[in-house]
């Protein structure tokens, strides 16, 4: 610091002690500046992190100029919510993309974030509020991946889809099956490629459970029982700044009675389906995915009996039994969701008569575990093939252990427990966007065409029928059919 | 009593540490898209938690709270480092880590599901960094080194003629 430490009593608190006679000179300066070389430091330092970070997450590298063999496909987000966030972070990691356009009504806010987002991607990006513009103007877009509220689906993909785009709709297809009907037609019309959202379907750890330990292995036996949830914890209505709020006209122009009403549309009918659609679509579709079968009957009960019903119409808890023909025989799925616990979170438990499998898309809930029970015949081959990890024996817990627990005769053994042994690293939307981009690049199939999304809500929304009528309602087998 | 030169010195590689702490913090949140103190804020704990929980729950104020919180992150790294409004800076800084060890203050009987990488009790590296902004804030380090010696050096001497 100071060359000379007498002439230059550093300055303290007590100022006043300050030599005022002292005159301005180049030391001051040199120790003026004399932290400046560590901000210096610091820019350098922040800039390979910078690099490093850009190295790490491919997007940067790869959007920027896509590998030589993946084709660049021309792409529009329309609804940039919070669902339409979640689909953008996890195509931001993929290569060969170019972002065109985003629309979305609330342009003070989600619009201008994601352009914002974008354009610091160095994507060259055109905002809109109405769809219809965005497709009269964007002539090159090839694709368009919708996010918005259901009720807007079926307008929205069918105008998609003859505008000429390939389109990633979010589930559920819609609210009503007309709207999901229309939407499978326009497909079919159009040639044009509509994968449903149900992200599952392309999820590594569940596609190697139904091709390789149910079709193949047929690690279950025959599958009796299923039982799923979705249970998540009470959380408050959605807000929004005040100053961002969307003019009353405007919001009536796309159907929304206020800001609450467009923030919170999943609870109101005529717009989604409540929790049982939001959440449990998700997870029966994976009920008839594994099950290989659409429902014959359903049982439901439910109900708006925590919240308030005047801004929460749909059921805030719902429990519904499904009954099955499969080719096995006749099985049974519950399926639970509430929103006022969130304990245990989500998972779908399969339980045949040689096995049972326990699998969620959160790794944390659970990360598929199977269980072979102890009269079925030895898993050993698919332990070699690597379709299973070798068993860990159930063991007693230890506080347990001092007091041994006394088996009775009629008891069954325990059986062993087995990982499945995939794990996805990606979002969990990646998979499931990448196979949509590999269909339109012609290198695979779609895994939940129209028809496939048709069924599902065809299977779902009848929930809510059947707590409307309170009693068991059946599915003729033309009501799955488009 | 004016500090030694060693004393001194040593007070201004702290100011310059906490400094570069500060500025790496408000950047990497700059940086972050849809970066926000939600999470932090709604698993506050303690007597202070319905205030922060609060300012979680709204979104006007979050987002302003979000904005305080970023930029005012860089802005005091920058002065920490540069030693410029070094006494403005401190002040500062030392009000927003004492904001974060209320909001998640590590007493007896509390538990957090973001994980801390160490143990504590009472005292946690927030109040350890609010305790070193104070030494930096009383010694006011940048007029021995740093730009505020270089503000103040040039606004002395023109009062000084009539003075003297």
């Amino acid at each position: 610091m100071a060359d000379d430490e007498k002439d230059d009593p550093a300055p303290t608190g007590q100022r006043q002690g300050a030599p005022a006679e002292k005159k301005f000179d180049r030391r001051d300066v040199l120790l003026g500046l004399s932290t400046v070389p560590a901000l210096g430091l610091f820019g350098y330092a922040w800039g390979r992190k910078r690099r490093y970070d850009q190295v790490l997450t491919p997007q940067a590298a790869e959007a920027a100029a896509a590998p030589a063999n993946v084709r660049e496909i021309n792409v529009a987000l329309l609804g940039a919510g919070a669902q339409g966030q979640v689909l953008l972070d996890a195509m931001l990691r993929m290569p060969g993309l170019r972002f065109r356009a985003v629309c979305d009504i609330w342009r003070e806010y989600n619009q201008k974030r994601v352009v914002n987002i974008l354009r610091k991607y160095k994507y060259e990006v055109n905002g809109y509020e109405d769809y219809r513009e965005m497709l009269d103007k964007e002539k090159d877009l090839e694709a368009v991946v919708i996010a918005t509220p259901d009720f807007w689906h079926a307008p929205h993909t069918v105008d998609c889809l003859e505008a000429g785009k390939h389109v990633y709709c979010e589930k559920e297809m819609s609210n009503t099956l007309e709207g999901a009907r229309s939407m499978v037609h326009a497909a079919r019309e159009t040639g044009k490629l509509l994968q449903i959202g149900h992200q599952r379907r392309s999820h590594p750890r569940y596609r190697h459970c139904h091709e390789k330990l149910l079709q193949e292995a047929r690690l279950l036996g025959r599958i009796v029982t299923v039982n799923g949830q979705w249970n998540r914890g009470v959380s408050p209505d959605l807000g929004w700044p005040e100053r961002y709020a969307i003019p009353a006209d405007r919001l009536k122009q796309y159907g929304y009675k206020s800001m609450g009403q467009f923030r919170n549309w999943r609870w109101y009918k005529g717009m989604g389906g409540g929790p049982i659609v939001d959440l449990g679509s998700h997870q029966i579709d994976i009920f008839n995915w594994f099950l290989g079968a659409n429902p014959s009957h359903v049982t439901a009960s439910g109900g708006t009996d925590y919240h308030d019903p005047a801004t929460h119409e749909w059921y805030d808890t719902v429990m519904a039994i499904y009954e099955y023909e499969t080719k096995d025989g006749t099985a049974r799925a519950y399926y639970q969701t509430q929103t006022t616990n969130g304990s245990q979170g989500y998972f779908e438990n399969f339980m045949g008569d040689q096995g049972t499998l326990v699998i969620s898309e959160s790794e944390a809930n659970n990360p598929g575990l199977l269980y072979r029970d102890p009269n079925a015949p030895p898993w050993d081959e698919w332990i070699r093939k690597g379709y299973v990890s070798a068993p860990k024996l159930q063991e007693l817990d230890d506080e347990e252990e001092d007091e041994p627990a006394v088996l009775d005769v009629r008891e069954s053994v325990a059986p062993d427990q087995h990982r499945v042994p995939v794990v996805l690293r990606d979002p969990y939307h990646q998979p499931h966007l990448q196979n949509f981009f590999d269909t339109i690049r012609g290198t695979a199939q779609l895994h939940c065409p129209a028809e496939v999304g048709y069924e599902t809500a065809a299977t779902v929304l009848k929930v809510n029928e059947a707590i409307e009528a309170k009693r068991r309602l059946s599915f003729g087998p033309e009501e799955f059919r488009v | 009593m004016a500090l030694s030169r060693p004393q001194m010195t040593a007070v201004v590689v702290l100011r310059v540490l906490i400094g570069w702490h500060f500025l790496y913090e408000g950047l990497s949140k700059l940086t972050t898209p849809g970066w926000s103190a939600s999470g932090y804020l709604l698993q506050s704990r303690g007597p202070f938690a319905p205030l922060f929980r609060w300012m979680a729950a709204n979104p006007d104020v979050l987002s302003t709270v979000n904005q305080l919180n970023m930029w005012g992150l860089t802005l005091v790294g920058l002065g920490l480092i540069l030693g410029c409004f070094t006494r403005l800076a401190s002040a500062a800084g030392l009000l927003m880590i004492l904001l974060f060890y209320l909001c998640n203050p590590p007493f007896v009987g509390y538990f957090y599901s973001i994980p801390t990488e160490g143990s504590y009790l009472v005292v946690n590296k927030n109040l350890v960094e609010a305790a070193a902004l104070a030494v930096v804030f009383v010694t006011d380090s940048g007029r021995a080194a740093g730009l505020d010696r270089i503000i103040h050096g040039l606004l002395r001497p023109r009062a000084r003629p009539a003075a003297a």
